[in-house]
């Protein structure tokens, strides 16, 4: 931090009130002010007119309802560009709608992935309530994933379109180190939700702090975030989408979800061809014995940009 | 075959139904208890540099240097309708600084001088020391440091300066940094009503 | 600096006890048998000179300010009247008039007339000694007048009947007579300079006593002594009252001790001169 003379003269200010020559006040002193002292308009006279104290007023809700239709809007988008039309053109266009819109311009906030805290903390906490817009962004995405798998992180989430962005040249992460990197995220999962669901004052949203992105969309945020974010984005550009696969607490429980999803990005290999293309070109590691695996799938459609084939593969549901 | 194919698939079915019943009960109870928008507000009755009574402790300037965003979301607001428009205003000058010639203290208290002192209504020609003096904070330099809040605080000065989220600026964190490390849990959330239209600490009447 | 003071005691002191305080502690006076009324809550109490508790009555309201006159009745000044007792406490007359009495924080008497500072209307009413309004003193045109942002307007009333008012706004001590005229004042602001006035409004409290003014102010708190001439004589105390006391009523009895109203404490300290230097 470089000093100016600005720390200076505020260290001085406080230091000439830590000098002030008095003991530290008795607490809740009550004041007494039977008279309005602060002159009014009458007494000051001269046509003056005590000026309004300017409120700015904080984002209109109804922009809040907007975006959870957006949310809705663009997880449909993804199944459709994804799963229906397979095309890995549309599904890359939608993440880089969504890294413009609910990255850069929302500023990464509000997420599902913080979301988790809020919604552990109403549900331990009777004093706590989250408003239903947030509820919503949570849940969408669950109920998505249930159906269609991982489609919000496909086409969605700001956090994953900004990784996928920098991903040119994936390298394939070995099977065993893959599994073992993939239960971090639910270790981070139950330390945040642990963490979350303190009392009020020692409670911490850690997800939210240690977002590694935020400082990117926001422009602005502390040196070392931004040096862990710039981290994130340098091995991303081998590994494939490391927050997303080992960290997103999120992930783990769209993983969960997946699982039981019937449709969804799946590889039919009925027309003998069994190249293997598609799990040379997954980057997520989410092709297993040329099947997709719902639970990995974050919905990038390069397996399908891969396939040699012509026409279009039936899907099997 | 095609029997465990079905099984397979029934299976699937019954635990997507009963996955989507658990997702849907939980949201539905997290609705029914639902709040409005909510955002963070600072509370003047708890805010050290504005609490009644505790002159003498070192201004906080927490809501400066904790904000996410780099320039704090935090500004001081003069309460016009509550300002004494004093001749020498306590947040205005450092009133321990040496006088000068005019009788005015020779320093300003705000570090980045943010404060504008205009003379306000009838003004008299011959001595100023008779005029009532308009304080506006200027939003673009203020970064909420408080020091100017701790200058106008009971019973130096009326309290009509106090600390307030500007929600043009506020990001709306999901947990407020400012809030994590308030010495006194002065920062908290409020209903976007409430907190537009409560802009007053309470002076309990004798 | 001619004079040293010592803190040599405590009277009263919050609580629910007939010595105590329960919710204010606003008015000191001292009568002519030297034994002091210290008035806060709606009740009058009385201490003899040794500290004990000696009588005390009820008030109709919150008793802002008090005053003896000549003739040993007391005024009780509250929000929009005076109340006017016997030495001992019963009950005479009540002044009530809420235009001008909005808000009595002082009462003084001179030749006969009574003088009543009205922190409401930020001016010094004169009454006749049956209750007619004769004249205010401070609003002589609209910016002569008493600057109070702490909320009370303080006076004390000299030998020759000249009225020594603290106007804390201005950073002042002023003198009137009681027709109205400003005959002179001493006083400015100080900054650092303890012989000064600090703060956004000081001094808040005046009283009279041996040919000096008594002064109090707030935020420090601290009580100092001035000659006539506005030179400053002695400071009396800086650090033996709550720091977040505001409005402290000063009286001076016969010898010389000076006792000060702490508005947080409730309580009643007592300070000694040591003798001249």
């Amino acid at each position: 931090m470089i000093l100016r003379p600005a720390h200076a003269v505020l260290a001085a200010g406080i230091l000439v009130l830590v000098l002030w020559p008095q003991a530290l006040a008795a607490q809740g002193v009550q004041y007494e002010r039977p008279v309005e002292v602060a002159p009014q308009q009458e007494s000051i006279g001269g046509g003056y007119v005590t000026p309004p104290v300017q409120k700015p007023r904080p984002r209109a809700y109804w922009l809040e309802i907007a975006d959870v239709v957006l949310l809705a809007g663009a997880l449909s988008l993804a199944v459709w560009f994804v799963v229906a039309r397979r095309s890995r053109v549309l599904a890359l266009s939608l993440s880089v709608g969504a890294l413009a819109y609910f990255g850069f311009y929302r500023e990464g906030c509000i997420c599902p992935i913080g979301a988790i805290q809020n919604v552990a903390v109403a549900l331990t906490d009777p004093g706590y309530s989250i408003p239903i817009v947030v509820t919503a962004v949570f849940f969408l995405p669950l109920v998505f994933a249930l159906f269609v798998g991982r489609a919000f992180c496909g086409g969605v989430c700001p956090l994953g379109a900004i990784q996928e962005l920098v991903l040119l040249k994936p390298v394939q992460v070995p099977r065993r180190l893959d599994w073992w990197l993939g239960l971090l995220k639910y270790v981070y999962l139950g330390l945040a939700i642990l963490i979350a669901v303190q009392p009020a004052v020692a409670r911490d949203f850690v997800i939210c702090r240690f977002d590694p992105f935020v400082g990117f969309f926001r422009r602005d945020g502390f040196a070392h975030m931004m040096a862990i974010g710039a981290g994130f984005l340098v091995l991303g550009t081998v590994v494939g989408r490391p927050y997303c696969r080992y960290l997103c607490p999120y992930g783990a429980l769209l993983a969960w979800c997946s699982r039981l999803a019937g449709r969804g990005v799946s590889i039919t290999p009925d027309r003998e061809l069994d190249c293997g293309l598609c799990a040379d070109a997954c980057p997520y590691g989410a092709i297993e014995q040329n099947r997709a695996v719902g639970k990995d799938c974050l919905y990038c459609a390069r397996c399908y940009a891969s396939c040699p084939c012509e026409t279009r593969v039936e899907v099997r549901v | 075959m095609s029997d465990g194919i079905s099984r397979r698939d029934a299976l699937g079915k019954v635990a997507r139904g009963a996955a989507l019943v658990a997702l849907g009960s939980t949201a539905g109870f997290l609705v029914r208890k639902a709040d409005g928008q909510v955002v963070w507000q600072v509370d003047a009755n708890q805010c050290v540099n504005s609490r009644l009574g505790e002159s003498g402790t070192p201004v906080c300037n927490r809501c400066t240097t904790e904000c996410v965003v780099s320039h704090s979301a935090v500004r001081a607001v003069n309460h016009f309708e509550k300002c004494g428009r004093c001749y020498i205003c306590p947040a205005y000058y450092n009133i321990r600084s040496a006088v000068d010639e005019r009788g005015l203290p020779s320093e300003k208290l705000c570090p980045r001088d943010a404060i504008a002192r205009t003379p306000i209504g009838w003004v008299d020609p011959d001595d100023p020391a008779n005029n009532f003096y308009e304080y506006t904070i200027d939003e673009v330099k203020c970064d909420g440091c408080g020091l100017c809040a701790k200058g106008c605080m009971e019973p130096l000065g009326l309290g009509s300066i106090v600390l307030k989220v500007r929600y043009d600026l506020c990001v709306d964190c999901n947990r407020c940094a400012i809030a994590r490390t308030c010495p006194t849990g002065a920062v908290v959330q409020q209903l976007a009503a409430d907190a537009l239209s409560i802009d007053w600490p309470v002076h309990p009447r004798s | 600096m001619t004079m040293r003071y010592r803190h040599t005691g405590t009277l009263a002191g919050r609580g629910s006890g007939d010595a105590h305080f329960r919710e204010g502690l606003r008015a000191l006076a001292f009568d002519a048998r030297g034994r002091l009324h210290a008035a806060g809550d709606a009740e009058v109490k009385v201490f003899a000179a040794s500290g004990a508790l000696e009588h005390r009555w009820p008030a109709a309201g919150p008793v802002h300010a008090v005053g003896i006159a000549p003739d040993g009745r007391v005024f009780a000044g509250g929000p929009g009247q005076i109340e006017i007792f016997d030495g001992d406490g019963v009950p005479l007359a009540a002044w009530r008039d809420p235009e001008r009495l909005g808000l009595v924080s002082a009462i003084g008497f001179s030749n006969g007339d009574v003088l009543a500072a009205d922190s409401r209307g930020r001016a010094i009413r004169r009454f006749e000694a049956g209750g007619r309004f004769l004249n205010d003193i401070g609003l002589q045109n609209p910016r002569q007048d008493f600057r109070i942002p702490n909320g009370v307007l303080d006076f004390d009333v000299d030998a020759e009947g000249i009225i020594h008012a603290a106007n804390p706004g201005k950073h002042r001590v002023e003198r009137y007579t009681p027709d109205g005229r400003l005959l002179g004042h001493f006083g400015r602001f100080g900054g650092p300079d303890p012989a000064g006035f600090s703060g956004c409004c000081n001094p808040t409290n005046v009283t009279l006593g041996r040919g000096l003014v008594y002064v109090t102010e707030k935020a420090p708190p601290r009580v100092k002594v001035y000659a006539m001439d506005g030179g400053l004589d002695s400071i009396v105390a800086t650090g033996s009252f709550d720091p977040g006391c505001k409005n402290m009523d000063v009286a001076v009895d016969a010898r010389g001790t000076v006792y000060v109203a702490d508005t947080v404490r409730l309580s009643i300290e007592i300070f000694e001169p040591e003798g001249a230097a």
